[in-house]
């Protein structure tokens, strides 16, 4: 007999409790059946459940749990990933949304620059698409009305600064111009009247840009503190192209051999290897590599690489065309096949199944968007279409920081509130049952900790205990700096109840069978306790959510770059943030502030159920 | 009553003293050399065992050796310093604040005042609009208008306070351009008088807005409970089967009762807006207040200063419990305090 009861005794105690308290054995149900009763439990859930308010906020919360406990796991986070050319983007799938004008009238040009593309149709007319709010006041979108009259035939999109050559040889020039990238060389802007040089190519980058003349000539404008502006004298009359990274260019000469533009030019690309040294075709650009395509058709490529932008694959047919982005090339061969390589963060290289090959004319490619141009005159996408949330001040995709801090912030706020259970629940249960000198003691303990005012005080425990750790240890100390500095409110409910509970029957009846003590406080007491705490146990997760997003915010919390809801909105007490880049905290704020008002809700309703007085209130 | 006064007051002296060592002990962990630092100029000029005698006789003489108990003394100003004085938290010297290089006590009292001010008002303001608002929704309960007042109030006691900041300075700043997004002052102004009073108050709205809502919400609700609870008493009842007219049975019979346990609720809630509520407020609108210093204190490691800000805060949160019981018991007769 008493090795049965052991053997049914077995698994954890908190377990035990949980399980009495909330699925009461079968014998009892008999009891309460007979005499017509329903157990308190089941009197609570029937009550709760008959409040559409706090059912429905359940359901929130819940399923918001789940998002951000689940959806981590496809939207992984690189903490140290951040990107110059992907800050404070607006939210929305919009930066490959060409206008429908544009195809019907026939494309004549499309380039692509950083998440903006602009094209002209075969009337002249200019298009701009994509994020074109290139900074705060400079919208690549707003073209000068001398632009929109001229006939443009081809357009080249910089960072910030587009450059577009109209039929009669003009160039012009928009977008920020605060690094001279709009400031014409004299000759060309006397050519936009006299007419006499012919343009053939334009090119535009990071900080300057380059128009080269049919005769050979290369004229280069833009920010000369950056980057020396200057090809020498004895490549005159012999330049064919110039491929522009951002930090600097080479020239491809007529003679089929790649150079840079001086003899004591220092670039990331200046470093030309043997291959592209002769027989070289064409030549294009990524951010930081250079790409030359010779003439059997291979591909050389040289520069800062970073991301796999050499890891150039096997062509099953020479290459006609390379175009660079930011960390890949797309190139286009002979047998009409796309082939691309480099990064695939955004899916820049991943094809659409409805390009055939063969049918693809031409491939424009930006930082990290790709156009082909198919011969019936249809446009076909892929690459970085946008953020579901935009990008933060950092280049960082905030919907992937929302679901991993939502996360952070839920784990923590769930295991100091286990924390603050434990350490409520015996240090309660004891001071309740024994009274005396031990109830004192922990009385006026839980009462100097509850006095003292608890922002401040977590922050300096914070502060103190923080500052040698890793990120991951900072966590913890957080979560149980919230569960030590808040036990006290559950502690004085336990007691409280347990006051109430020692007194009755079965407590005596209990003792005089001679049951041990902390027998009769954990496994006969507390069950009976515990559905009251669910109550503040609730609100509690609610609470430490809140504290620790205030911590955070205040910037003693979870440290950057380790995304919380809290410190998600660090910067956003900022009216130029609050205005212009509304994306950088309305999400966060909204899902924070439901789950937060939900989980209010659900503790009011479980209070309501529990206590049919209340529900007057 | 006055022995009962006394007792509390012995405790929380007594209290103050355990949490006060406790902080000075959490304190005492960081790894910092006061010595170290006054010694460091030298390090270039004096050989290394001449640099090492002169460093540990320096850590001799500013008493760093000495066990924890004694600096807490010395530090507390109930034991001599080194220079055979009593010179601590009891004679008034807070000590030495590091970033502001001057005295603890000359740094805090702008910041003291501005803080005091902006929460002063917060108060009064809230409480002229939470009692009156609670008595109508308890006296309205479960109508429309009750509903939508307790919508209201969820979401003021749910959002955190920098995010209700974060809204308000969107909705009246950026959107209706009301209010300036933050500062205490029109900067460069140089006002003098009426002016300068009215510029002050013009900069003091929005953060008062903020400390109000977020107030609100919560005190509404208790006033509203109590007030509930205080209409379904029996004299109530009677008072209305007398046949008195509804207004004084509200407002001469019930209210009063109603309030006994809202003022218990009103000093934890004083005591929660100094500390937690204008550390947020003050730093999400860059006002030079308590909660700013103590926050930037923490931030430049400015010890001395922080452990002041904290003994501060400390002092609020037991003065705030022992004014808690005694107002209770004296709007409360039936609380028996001295058995």
């Amino acid at each position: 007999m008493s090795e049965n009861n052991n053997s049914k005794k077995k698994g954890f105690f908190l377990f035990r409790w949980l399980k009495r308290a909330f699925f009461p054995n079968k014998e009892m149900e008999d009891i309460y059946k007979e005499e017509q009763l329903e157990s308190p439990f089941r009197m609570v859930i029937k009550n709760f459940f008959s409040k559409p308010l706090a059912v429905i906020s359940l359901v929130i919360v819940i399923v918001i749990m789940l998002f951000v406990f689940i959806a981590p796991n496809y939207v992984t986070l690189d903490l140290g990933e951040q990107d110059p050319t992907l800050i404070n983007l607006a939210p929305g799938y919009f930066m490959t949304d060409y206008p429908e004008e544009l195809v019907k009238n026939g494309v004549q040009d499309i380039s692509v620059g950083n998440n903006y593309a602009i094209g002209c149709d075969k009337n002249g007319k200019l298009y701009t698409w994509g994020a074109t709010k290139v900074s705060k006041v400079v919208n690549i979108a707003d073209i000068p009305e001398e632009i929109q009259k001229a006939k443009i035939v081809k357009v080249s999109a910089g960072t910030d600064h587009c450059v577009a050559l109209a039929e009669d040889g003009s160039i012009y020039c928009w977008g920020n111009d605060r690094l001279g990238q709009c400031r014409l060389p004299s000759e060309l802007t006397m050519n936009n009247k006299t007419h006499t040089i012919n343009i053939i190519k334009i090119g535009a980058s990071d900080q300057f840009s380059v128009a080269i003349s049919d005769d050979g000539e290369a004229f280069l404008w833009g920010n000369e503190n950056f980057v020396e502006l200057w090809i020498s004298g004895e490549y005159r009359g012999k330049i064919q192209d110039v491929a522009l990274t951002n930090s600097g260019f080479v020239v491809l000469l007529k003679d089929g051999s790649v150079v840079k533009p001086t003899k004591s030019a220092q670039s990331a690309v200046s470093n030309i290897p043997e291959g592209a040294q002769s027989g070289v075709k064409a030549i294009s650009a990524s951010t930081n590599t250079v790409c030359a395509i010779k003439e059997d058709g291979s591909v050389v490529v040289w520069g800062a690489v970073s991301k796999g932008e050499n890891q150039i694959p096997e062509f099953d047919s020479p290459v006609v065309k390379v175009e660079g982005g930011r960390y890949h090339y797309v190139a286009l061969l002979e047998n009409g096949k796309i082939v691309s390589w480099g990064s695939d963060r955004y899916k820049q290289c991943e094809l659409p199944s409805s390009i055939e090959p063969g049918e693809v004319q031409d491939i424009y490619v930006g930082a990290f968007q790709n156009y082909a141009l198919t011969k019936d005159g249809k446009i076909e996408t892929w690459g970085l279409k946008g953020f579901l949330m935009g990008t933060d001040s950092l280049g960082r995709d905030i919907f992937a920081r929302l679901v991993n801090g939502g996360k952070m912030t839920m784990t923590i706020g769930a295991l100091s509130v286990v924390i603050e259970t434990i350490i409520g629940v015996i240090l309660g249960g004891i001071a309740g049952y024994f009274g005396g000198w031990v109830d004192m003691l922990i009385m006026r303990v839980s009462e100097i900790i509850s006095s003292m005012p608890f922002i401040p005080f977590a922050m300096i425990l914070s502060a103190v205990m923080g500052t040698k750790v890793s990120i991951e240890q900072r966590m913890y100390i957080i979560m149980v700096i919230l569960g030590i500095l808040s036990w006290p409110g559950l502690a004085g409910l336990v007691r409280a109840q347990m006051l109430a509970q020692r007194e009755m029957e079965y407590v005596t009846a209990a003792k005089t069978v001679g049951v041990k003590e902390s027998r009769i406080i954990f496994k006969h007491i507390i069950p009976n306790v515990m559905s009251v705490c669910l109550v503040s146990i609730t609100l509690a997760f609610g609470t430490a959510m809140l504290t620790e997003s205030t911590l955070s915010y205040l910037g003693f919390g979870v440290p950057l770059p380790t995304p919380t809801w809290g410190n998600m909105l660090t910067g956003a007490n900022n009216s130029i943030i609050i205005q212009s880049y509304w994306w950088n905290w309305v999400f966060v704020g909204a899902i924070f502030g439901i789950t937060c008002i939900c989980i209010n809700l659900i503790g009011d309703g479980l209070r309501d159920a529990l206590d049919p007085k209340s529900s007057g209130r | 009553m006055a022995k009962y006064i006394l007792k509390r007051i012995v405790y929380l002296i007594l209290v103050f003293f355990i949490v006060s060592f406790m902080m000075f002990a959490v304190y005492n962990l960081i790894p910092s050399d006061p010595a170290l630092i006054q010694m460091e100029p030298l390090r270039k000029t004096l050989k290394p065992d001449e640099f090492n005698r002169q460093y540990q006789e320096l850590r001799k003489k500013m008493g760093l050796d000495d066990p924890l108990v004694v600096r807490y003394a010395r530090w507390m100003g109930l034991a001599k310093d080194m220079d055979g004085k009593y010179s601590g938290l009891l004679q008034g010297d807070f000590g030495y604040s590091v970033s502001y290089k001057r005295n603890v006590i000359d740094i805090v009292k702008v910041p003291m005042a501005n803080t005091i001010i902006l929460n002063l008002l917060s108060t009064i303001l809230t409480l002229a609009i939470t009692i009156p608002l609670g008595i109508y929704c308890a006296v309205h309960a479960r109508k429309p208008q009750d509903s939508a007042i307790q919508a209201f109030t969820v979401v003021g006691y749910s959002l955190p306070t920098y995010l209700i900041g974060i809204l308000f300075i969107f909705i009246f700043s950026v959107v209706l351009r009301i209010f300036p997004t933050g500062g205490a002052k029109t900067p460069g102004s140089n006002f003098t008088g009426i002016r300068e009073f009215l510029d002050r108050m013009y900069y003091m709205c929005l953060p008062l807005l903020v400390l109000v809502f977020t107030g609100l919400a919560g005190m509404t609700r208790t006033v509203r409970a109590a007030m509930i609870d205080t209409l379904s008493q029996d004299y109530v009842r009677t008072a209305r089967a007398k046949g008195l007219k509804e207004k004084v049975v509200i407002y001469s019979h019930a209210w009063r009762n109603a309030l006994l346990p809202v003022s218990t609720s009103i000093m934890g809630w004083i005591i929660g807006v100094f500390a937690g509520g204008s550390l947020v407020i003050e730093n999400t609108f860059a006002l030079n207040g308590t909660g700013r210093l103590y926050w930037a204190g923490l931030n430049n490691t400015d010890y001395e200063l922080v452990l002041a800000m904290q003994m501060f805060y400390c002092l609020i949160g037991l003065v705030g419990v022992l004014l808690t019981d005694l107002t209770y018991s004296i709007v409360d007769p039936r609380v028996r305090i001295d058995k």
